[in-house]
């Protein structure tokens, strides 16, 4: 081996220890360690704080001294704040109910059926939804008017709809293409009316894709602020994600209070990520690889 | 059976006659008739030719098997006989009745699908027992034609699996046995065997045999192996651009192609085509070509003279195994029945040799030529040698129009 030969060999030794230790676990777990601090922190301050009182949480200390459930008090009860978890989630489950009854058969028309403009009006459905929704507020907001929707559950429910059902039909539609198609037609074979196969083999195989969609549509939902913000005025139809918003008053904020208000919030996205996690991810990925 | 109420194929012939569906043909025999079927395709404004007037009539009990090049049209043709594609021009009719404009549902066909389209959240069982269930059959008839046809094909205890937990070969006898249960009037199979390996597929071609000697029921079979369209076929139809190329019981495809087309794709190696000029020769013809001379027989004479076209714009057709090691054979490659030609390379496969020959070394590769020899044949690579030629088995194609002249 030539000395040149043998330097190259060297040299590319020690580019493979280097590229060892980077993917290596340590450096892995260095930067998934870092990743989960940094989104778990915020969260961990906010739980903390919300078990102080106002006047404490200017205090330094991270542990509440003196923990008390007076801000949860302060905000179920006493502000009333019970309606706003209540108006959540009346518009979030009853947005999720319309949009998986609208995004699942639009979904599995666009996937299997071929029909004039087909892909413009698939393009025209997602085209609905690349506008930023600030530009759409004030034509919406007068539409509100008009029809006497404003500052009133069903107004929020359909604004709701609105935003969420362009992507859900986008995700069905991804998830019923990973559905072989043969299925559909060998169950249209063995005796089957095209409604029939829909029902008895399509809609069993995407249980998983209705359910993902319907937990992201209750989550966006749940959290949305915009819209809401711009068609409520109080705790009649406010979903608890505006009502928290009242806490940052003009001259002072009530951490608290917020926070309490904000990890109330916070528990049933927690309970529904935690339940059904698996599908959230099977949703995301429908159509990602071929099966 | 309730399924009668849906399935017009199911009626009997007055029945039909009085809804004025019958084809007017009075041939019982005939159980399935593509009748002038075209299907075109509108692809982004453009119109594309799937299917090309293909006629064919299936007689009861029959295996017909469509074969031929991806993109050929032979499972469009199949999906117009399922229903899942509608023909742009032409008719489908089953046992009679022109089943056109009916669902798949009522056609009274069974259909295997290449990926087996078992459904995935159902137990083997429950895939079986699907049509019978959706067509309300009775429990008890349920159970027992569910566990006959698992009999049949020999899966009884795989019945309360999932098909994610069978093997392949198993999941194709459970989509068999999901046909076999309906009893249906005509079973469609769609390259069935294309998705298993070599050897379980060669095993399930014996048992689709026997299975059909069984059940007795006529079967349209599509696939692009040969060997699986010539070992299962009563008739054998090849397509190509969507245009029937010849349907023929598969030793007459063999021994008589129609066309070039067919003489290139059924037989394995191809047929070897090789440019020739026939020339006069005492009372006879031979064909000259770049290997030598081959002196006619008497009936591919005659048919060169029946045919009528010039005598240059002809290609002989010649099999591999029609070629043999000179050496080997009693006449000793006797002067117009033998060539010379340079092997390039030597292939022993154990049963054969297979030689690729050049009509000298400095030939293009475009100018070679396939031998199939004895496995006894010394033959190297790198040389001249003599082969003889099995006179009777060449054919002559028109180049014009690939049409064989001498059948």
């Amino acid at each position: 081996m030539s000395l040149k030969e043998n330097n190259e060999r060297i040299s590319y030794e020690t580019r493979q220890r280097v590229w060892d230790v980077i993917e290596g676990p340590m450096i892995v777990h260095l930067v998934l360690g870092l990743s989960v601090f940094i989104v778990i922190s915020p969260l961990l301050w906010e739980l903390l704080t919300s078990f102080k009182t106002n006047e404490a949480v200017y205090n330094l200390n991270f542990i509440p001294a003196d923990p008390t459930l007076s801000s949860y008090y302060d905000v179920l009860i006493a502000r009333g704040y019970w309606k706003a978890m209540l108006n959540s989630i009346i518009i979030s489950s009853t947005t999720t109910v319309i949009v998986i009854l609208l995004s699942v058969p639009a979904g599995y028309a666009f996937s299997r059926f071929r029909f004039p403009f087909d892909n413009l009006i698939f393009i025209g459905v997602l085209f609905s939804r690349l506008f930023p929704p600030i530009g759409l507020i004030v034509p919406y907001y007068q539409i509100m008017t008009s029809l006497g929707l404003l500052n009133t559950l069903p107004g929020v429910i359909v604004a709701q709809v609105y935003l969420w059902l362009p992507l859900m039909v986008y995700i069905m539609r991804n998830f019923f293409i990973s559905i072989p198609q043969e299925l559909d037609e060998s169950a249209r074979v063995d005796g089957c009316t095209r409604l029939q196969a829909f029902k008895h083999v399509v809609l069993p195989l995407a249980k998983p894709g209705i359910a993902a969609c319907a937990i992201l549509t209750f989550l966006y939902s749940w959290r949305e602020f915009l819209f809401s913000l711009i068609v409520t005025r109080n705790l009649d139809a406010q979903p608890i994600s505006v009502a928290v918003y009242r806490f940052v008053g003009d001259v002072s904020v009530s951490w608290a209070s917020l926070a309490a208000a904000c990890v109330l919030a916070l528990i049933p996205t927690a309970i529904v990520v935690f339940t059904f996690q698996r599908y959230i991810v099977s949703g995301l990925t429908a159509g990602a690889l071929k099966q | 059976m309730s399924d009668t109420k849906e399935d017009p194929t199911t009626m009997n012939r007055s029945e039909s006659d009085q809804n004025g569906m019958t084809t007017g043909r009075s041939d019982i025999d005939t159980n399935v008739q593509i009748d002038n079927v075209t299907k075109i395709y509108d692809e982004g404004g453009e119109d594309v030719v799937a299917v090309e007037d293909v006629s064919i009539d299936i007689r009861r009990g029959e295996f017909l098997v469509f074969v031929g090049p991806s993109g050929c049209g032979k499972t469009t043709t199949l999906r117009t006989v399922a229903g899942l594609e509608e023909a742009t021009e032409g008719r489908i009719v089953i046992d009679g009745v022109d089943v056109s404009g009916l669902e798949p549902r009522q056609r009274g066909v069974a259909m295997v699908f290449q990926n087996y389209a078992l459904y995935p959240h159902m137990t083997v069982r429950e895939n079986i027992s699907f049509p019978l269930r959706i067509r309300k059959f009775p429990d008890d008839e349920i159970v027992s034609r569910v566990e006959e046809a698992a009999e049949l094909l020999e899966i009884s205890e795989l019945l309360d699996r999932k098909p994610s937990d069978l093997s392949g070969g198993q999941q194709q006898r459970v989509a068999l046995g999901r046909a076999i249960v309906r009893e249906p009037s005509v079973f469609l199979m769609d390259e069935p065997l294309s998705n298993l390996d070599a050897k379980l597929r060669v095993q399930m071609r014996t048992e689709l045999n026997d299975i059909h000697k069984r059940v007795g029921k006529t079967t349209i079979y599509v696939t692009h192996d040969q060997a699986e369209a010539m070992t299962l076929g009563d008739r054998v139809a090849v397509l190509n651009k969507g245009k029937l190329q010849q349907l023929a019981p598969p030793q007459e495809l063999y021994d008589q192609p129609a066309n070039k087309f067919v003489a290139g794709f059924i037989g394995e190696p191809a047929m070897n085509f090789i440019p020739t000029e026939i020339v006069p020769s005492g009372s006879g013809m031979d064909a000259r070509t770049d290997v030598g001379t081959i002196e006619l027989p008497e009936d591919i004479v005659t048919a060169v003279e029946n045919w009528g076209g010039s005598h240059d714009q002809l290609t002989l057709g010649i099999r591999p195994e029609d070629l043999n090691d000179a050496e080997l054979s009693e006449d000793q490659g006797s002067a117009g029945s033998s060539m010379e030609a340079f092997v390039h390379l030597v292939e022993p496969v154990g049963s054969d040799r297979f030689l690729t020959l050049r009509p000298d070394s400095d030939s293009h590769e475009s100018m070679e030529f396939t031998a199939r020899v004895d496995p006894d044949s010394d033959i190297t690579q790198d040389r001249m040698v003599e082969l003889t030629i099995n006179r009777k088995n060449v054919h002559l194609f028109d180049e014009r129009t690939g049409e064989n002249i001498t059948v």
